[in-house]
């Protein structure tokens, strides 16, 4: 029998004990604030840097056969600070060998044009010898390309005036992009993209800690004894520990979620503005809820899932290793349908975790699926129920209470399930 | 003699052991307890006496036989007896994030005394066992005597007319023993029926008004310390145990 009078009483016993242990409010707090818009810091900046030291390299380039009606292109090259052209040529097989070995970056070959000029005079081809492997030399053959792109561009420009015509002319083909999507929806694609995934990770670490702690974690303080000569049901003190680990999985994921959407718009848009990008990254109130409704589901059901294991465990290092496949488990769903275009189908509805964080993905593209979403609320609660009877039944067995399972969940079935074996007595009340 | 406040009658359990098959922790225990007395189960690491005291605040459940505390069925009325009772063993240990005067709080309130009265309850056990000047700290830096101490004060503070002591001085220093043994008189003085199981013999002898001799699941006497010398012609404590033990091995 639950009491909520005792239900409170434990409850607020073990989220004060909680909020004053490291371990948990480093993993349940301090990390779902800081450590993904962190990882997101650290990758952007790391990428910006990258960038940074490639566009600072010089690039040293020979260039060979230059047509004499293009001997500016060659002084642009010159003048160009990203570029060391190197006078004396060597060999084909000794530029290929130096670009090898990375004392080169590119050979720039001109030839004439295959047509031999004869519709366009002073044409020509121009072959880029570099190491595709070497991303040095790589950036080395785009600046050249960039480079001939420009002078070709004005030369052009120049021919056409010359005959009489203008360069689009020359271009018959000509492809624009227009991007429809707004600023907003831009942003709320990549957030879908983003925070389903980082907020099931989170929601789990939430519950990790304080689920280990809630049950090996007594036994290995030696209050677990204490705990049963309580004047409280049993019934009282799964429901408390139940919704103490629920509580801080939750906390855990909305606290994740609101320090992701807080923090990706001053560390995305510094790149993204390079890319000439524009990007909004608000949540719409109907998100919001959406992601405070995923939070309770996801939380309700791994809370359950890993206390189920951890009540086996007689140490903290027992709980630990317990727990660690169940969290695989549940991350494994939202690995399957992370990808692009994945959507909140009728089966997908069904498939536990997935569901959540499908719904949370339509919720932040502000589509809303009511049926299928209904379908993945009842499919949770569901499954929420199923375990918590599944946890309160295992909890029945005094031979788990008093921990002479010792972290096996096989010993349990053999003895107690398979076997029936005599010291079958249930813990009442 | 008072009511009885403890019986306990045909008490057995039995626990499966895979190198052991079947094994019956205890067999058959009976015994009566009354307010004012001090019962000691005496008997050797493994007699009995653990699990004899586990299904009296009903952590464990009785393969058969019956108990009751205060007119409460163990079986059927588990949280009756639990408000009634207060457990002390080397197994029930404190909640280390929590402070004293939490800790004190916590228990009096889940134990069920009544909110009205608690603030005062918790002042007068603070004060009786000496722990106004760390009641703020958290136990986890409390030293060992003071952590006993607070444990003694969380078994008492919801006021329960019958205490269990499970082998409470094992791992305490000599003066922490006496103090505990002290504690333990205060609370016989007071009217409280107490059982107290230990392997020490000194501590039985000086501390309990009746001694049930437990071996192997069985009570094999039970009397006072005057009747089992009459009994056995024995005079020290130590030399009625091993007869008694004895007599149960040839048995």
């Amino acid at each position: 029998m639950v009491r909520w009078r005792e239900v409170k009483l434990l409850y607020l016993r073990e989220l004060r004990a909680a909020l004053r242990e490291k371990m948990i409010v480093t993993n349940s707090i301090v990390l779902p604030i800081v450590l993904y818009p962190f990882i997101l810091w650290a990758m952007f900046t790391g990428v910006m840097f990258v960038q940074g030291q490639t566009e600072g390299f010089v690039s040293r380039v020979v260039i060979e056969g230059l047509p004499a009606a293009h001997a500016a292109l060659g002084r642009q090259i010159e003048r160009d600070d990203r570029f060391e052209v190197r006078k004396v040529s060597p060999t084909r097989a000794e530029a290929e060998r130096q670009i090898r070995e990375g004392d080169l970056d590119a050979l720039v070959v001109f030839a004439p044009a295959p047509d031999d000029g004869r519709a366009l005079p002073d044409n020509f081809a121009v072959t880029i010898v570099c190491d595709g492997a070497k991303e040095r030399s790589t950036g080395a053959r785009d600046r050249v390309k960039g480079m001939i792109a420009k002078h070709r561009e004005a030369w052009l420009k120049r021919e056409s005036a010359r005959l009489g015509a203008t360069p689009a002319d020359w271009q018959a083909f000509t492809i624009q992009e227009r991007n429809v999507a707004s600023g907003r929806q831009m942003g709320s694609f990549l957030m879908s993209m983003m925070l389903p995934l980082f907020f099931v990770v989170m929601v789990a670490m939430g519950c990790f800690y304080p689920a280990v702690d809630a049950t090996a974690g007594e036994r290995e303080r030696n209050t677990w004894e204490t705990l049963m000569s309580l004047a409280a049901s049993r019934g009282s003190i799964v429901a408390a520990k139940y919704l103490y680990v629920a509580t801080m999985g939750c906390v855990a994921g909305l606290l994740n979620l609101v320090a992701m959407a807080l923090s990706m718009k001053p560390m995305l848009s510094p790149l993204l503005a390079r890319a000439g990008e524009s990007f909004d990254f608000s949540v719409s109130p109907g998100a919001a809820l959406v992601g405070v409704l995923a939070a309770l589901l996801l939380a309700g059901f791994v809370a359950a899932g890993m206390m189920i294991f951890a009540s086996f465990a007689r140490t903290f290092k027992d709980g630990q290793s317990m727990i660690t496949p169940f969290y695989l488990i549940v991350l494994m769903p939202i690995l399957l349908v992370n990808g692009q275009g994945v959507k909140l189908t009728w089966p997908l509805a069904f498939l536990p975790v997935a569901n959540i964080s499908l719904m949370m993905r339509e919720a932040l593209t502000g589509s809303f699926p009511w049926p299928q979403m209904a379908v993945t609320v009842a499919v949770s609660i569901l499954l929420i129920l199923a375990s918590l009877r599944l946890a309160t039944a295992i909890l029945r067995f005094e031979d788990v209470v008093i921990g002479s399972y010792g972290g096996s969940l096989q010993k349990l079935i053999r003895d107690r399930l398979l076997r029936r074996s005599p010291g079958g007595a249930e813990v009442r009340a | 003699m008072s009511q009885s406040t403890v019986v306990v009658s045909d008490l057995v359990k039995v626990f499966f052991d895979e190198a052991r098959g079947e094994v019956r922790a205890v067999d058959g225990i009976g015994f009566e307890c009354h307010p004012g007395e001090i019962f000691g189960l005496l008997g050797a690491n493994g007699a009995g006496k653990t699990t004899t005291l586990r299904m009296l605040a009903t952590i464990l459940q009785p393969t058969s036989g019956r108990a009751s505390l205060m007119g409460h069925e163990v079986g059927t009325e588990p949280e009756d007896v639990r408000r009634n009772l207060g457990f002390y063993s080397a197994s029930t240990a404190l909640y280390p994030r929590l402070s004293a005067r939490e800790t004190l709080e916590f228990f009096a309130r889940i134990n069920g005394y009544p909110e009205d009265r608690l603030a005062a309850r918790v002042a007068a056990v603070v004060e009786r066992f000496g722990i106004g000047e760390y009641v703020q700290a958290r136990v986890e830096k409390l030293s060992q005597g003071m952590k006993q101490k607070v444990s003694i004060a969380r078994t008492v503070v919801h006021d329960p007319p019958v205490l269990v002591f499970d082998e409470p001085t094992v791992g305490l220093d000599v003066l922490n023993a006496i103090e505990m043994q002290k504690v333990i008189g205060e609370f016989r003085d007071e009217g409280k029926t107490i059982i107290f199981s230990t392997h020490i013999m000194s501590e039985a002898e000086k501390l309990c008004d009746r001694i049930a001799i437990i071996h192997r699941g069985r009570i094999h006497a039970c009397g006072t310390l005057a009747s089992l010398r009459e009994a056995t012609g024995c005079h020290y404590l130590e030399d009625i145990f091993v007869h008694y033990v004895r007599r149960a091995e040839a048995a």
